[in-house]
């Protein structure tokens, strides 16, 4: 259970990396605000999943 | 309060169990939202999708910190009884009350819907009968299965709930990594930016996307340990939504499908444009978004629209829970007759609550599937409500009650910052402004004021778009109104001020019957020293 968390934790880390570059490559405009949040909350909650994994294993505070 | 010589309700919701109730009801409003704001809002529905899921956060945030402060079955209800007064909490229970009957219509409706994608017989606009046989089948098999008890019904959340994250999971990575082309997305919102007003309605009905919170505060009471596990919980359903919203908004403008799309005449089409004036398709534009991603689409094909039916499904039994514990909630502060807060004596559920909310919820299905089974009903329809479907009609009094409760909720959120300082807030919503209230230490939250005016607007665009909603809406809260002075007056119970509660006996109560016998020992300290300061100041 706890591989397979991390696993869609990293995916989704990885798949907000690829929108926020894409995007940005088309330059700094109004259409591309939604795609940077969008890319900027999916590497948030990954990171955020990551760590509490990361402490889960370090013996830190069940979920 | 509750008492201890009447049965009540079981604490049997792990954490899990709350994500999973939080999740099961809002992570399936995507499902159902994503079709109408695409048919809407066109090449704005991302934007739209932005603003409501801004106001979403500040509303989970509100939720977050009232139901950890004040764990108990009523939800937005009892914070807006407890900030504003018995008046204003009973417009927002029976406004919340609208939103959950709505819930469990609008969603069996649905997961019909997706069921259709694999059964066409069950298409709505093919076999109105089947549809709405169908339809009544689920809503009254739910209402039983609720009667029967609560834990059943979360472990099966649970499931579905963790399957759901990880298949959604999939289709947008699967969707991101292969067929988004963000020059398209930017063609798409350039080429097809619509007028303000398809604009206001795309974003109204957005907001119908993050529905369900009111779940999380609703199982409070039932809850283990709610002051620790609620924040827990509602921060992490909170992130997950709006990612998903975010993500198939984006994802639908910006995809290349992987099979060609033509319309009626054979022309090449986006994606998003087999949704405007298409009934079938709003109701499962997820399975068809589903199908159109490379390579994972021939697997999702077949198991999202099952998987859409069944999340909506606990969705719906979401609505029956909720709608049956606010009742119980609002007969228990004297806002509704006693006998909504009759427990059964077996099942320790408010049977009687889930009957009755579950028979509106029958009524609500007559009156939205009228049109299709006759077709008379159509064209009086036509005349009064601009030809709105079924749907839309439930669509419009689901934005419409979830927009006025939240704001009274935000109104709660600011008077109890300033009345009751004093409760233990395990969780504070960030950027507050220190103050002082009688002599007490209080902090005034800056985002309780920007989500009400987010939230205050989308009500407006609700009440300036929907032709439905602006009267059955108003209509709801205005009979509710009457019968509320009835019942207060024949009780002689003040109708438009509020009943005497000593809320500080009520707060040690809330915290002892949750388990939060630390937080309750501080409250209790708090109190303490607040009394003396003000002995010695002569207050």
């Amino acid at each position: 259970m706890l591989a397979l968390r991390a696993v869609l934790a990293v995916a989704l880390v990885v798949c907000g990396t690829v929108i926020i570059v894409r995007v940005a490559a088309l330059g700094v405009r109004f259409e591309s605000l939604p795609g940077l949040v969008l890319g900027a909350a999916m590497m948030a909650l990954g990171v955020h999943r990551i760590s509490l994994i990361l402490r889960l294993r370090g013996g830190g505070v069940a979920r | 309060m509750p008492t201890t010589s009447k049965p009540e309700l079981r604490r049997s919701v792990t954490p899990w169990g709350s994500f999973s109730w939080g999740y099961s009801d809002v992570g399936a409003d995507i499902f159902v939202g994503l079709g109408l704001v695409l048919a809407a809002a066109a090449g704005a529905s991302n934007v739209a999708f932005l603003f409501a899921g801004i106001v979403y956060v500040c509303i989970g945030l509100a939720y977050t910190e009232l139901a950890a402060t004040y764990p108990v079955a009523g939800g937005g209800q009892y914070f807006v009884l407890r900030g504003l007064g018995d008046i204003f909490g009973f417009i927002a229970g029976w406004a919340v009350l609208l939103d959950f009957t709505i819930d469990i219509t609008l969603f069996a409706w649905t997961c019909v819907d997706y069921l259709s994608q694999l059964l066409p017989v069950l298409t709505g606009s093919v076999h109105p009968w089947v549809h709405f046989l169908v339809t009544l089948g689920l809503i009254v098999g739910l209402c039983a299965l609720n009667v029967v008890g609560v834990r059943e019904s979360t472990a099966f959340n649970g499931a579905v709930s963790a399957l759901d994250v990880v298949s959604e999971t999939c289709i947008l990575c699967f969707g991101f990594l292969f067929a988004f082309r963000p020059e398209l997305l930017v063609h798409n919102m350039q080429m097809s930016w619509p007028s303000p007003y398809q604009l206001m309605l795309g974003t109204s009905l957005a907001i119908i996307s993050f529905v369900g919170l009111e779940s999380i505060s609703q199982a409070a009471q039932e809850t283990q340990r709610p002051a620790s596990v609620i924040p827990r919980t509602s921060i992490a359903l909170i992130l997950t939504i709006l990612i998903f919203a975010l993500a198939y908004s984006n994802l639908a403008l910006g995809m290349q499908p992987w099979h060609p799309i033509t319309d009626a005449a054979g022309h090449p089409i986006q994606f998003w444009q087999i949704f405007p004036n298409n009934g079938d398709n709003q109701g499962k534009a997820v399975a068809l978004l589903a199908e159109q991603v490379p390579y994972f689409g021939a697997i999702a094909a077949f198991y999202v629209p099952i998987l859409g039916a069944v999340l909506l499904l606990i969705s719906s039994n979401s609505g029956v829970f909720g709608s049956s514990r606010i009742a119980y909630a609002m007969s228990k502060s004297n806002l509704l007759p006693s006998i909504f807060q009759r427990v059964h004596s077996k099942f320790r559920t408010p049977a009687i609550s889930i009957v009755a909310f579950g028979g509106v919820a029958v009524l609500e299905l007559i009156f939205a599937a009228f049109p299709s089974l006759h077709p008379d009903a159509m064209t009086l329809y036509a005349r009064f409500f601009r030809n709105e479907s079924g749907l839309d009609f439930l669509a419009d009094l689901y934005a419409f009650g979830a927009a006025t409760s939240y704001s009274f909720v935000f109104v709660a959120l600011i008077a109890l910052r300033l009345t009751d300082p004093l409760s233990p807030r395990k969780f504070k919503i960030p950027l507050n402004v220190p103050v002082r209230v009688r002599g007490e230490r209080a902090e005034f939250p800056v985002i309780g004021v920007i989500g009400f005016v987010g939230i205050l607007s989308i009500l407006v665009f609700t009440l300036f778009t929907h032709p439905i909603g602006r009267i059955a809406g108003p209509s709801w809260l205005f009979l509710g109104l009457i019968a509320y002075v009835i019942y207060r007056r024949h009780r002689g119970l003040p109708v438009f001020g509020s009943q005497k509660r000593d809320w500080r006996k009520a707060q040690v109560e809330i915290l002892r019957n949750a388990g939060e016998l630390e937080l309750m020992d501080e409250y209790v300290a708090s109190v303490k020293a607040s009394d003396e300061r003000r002995a010695k100041a002569g207050v």
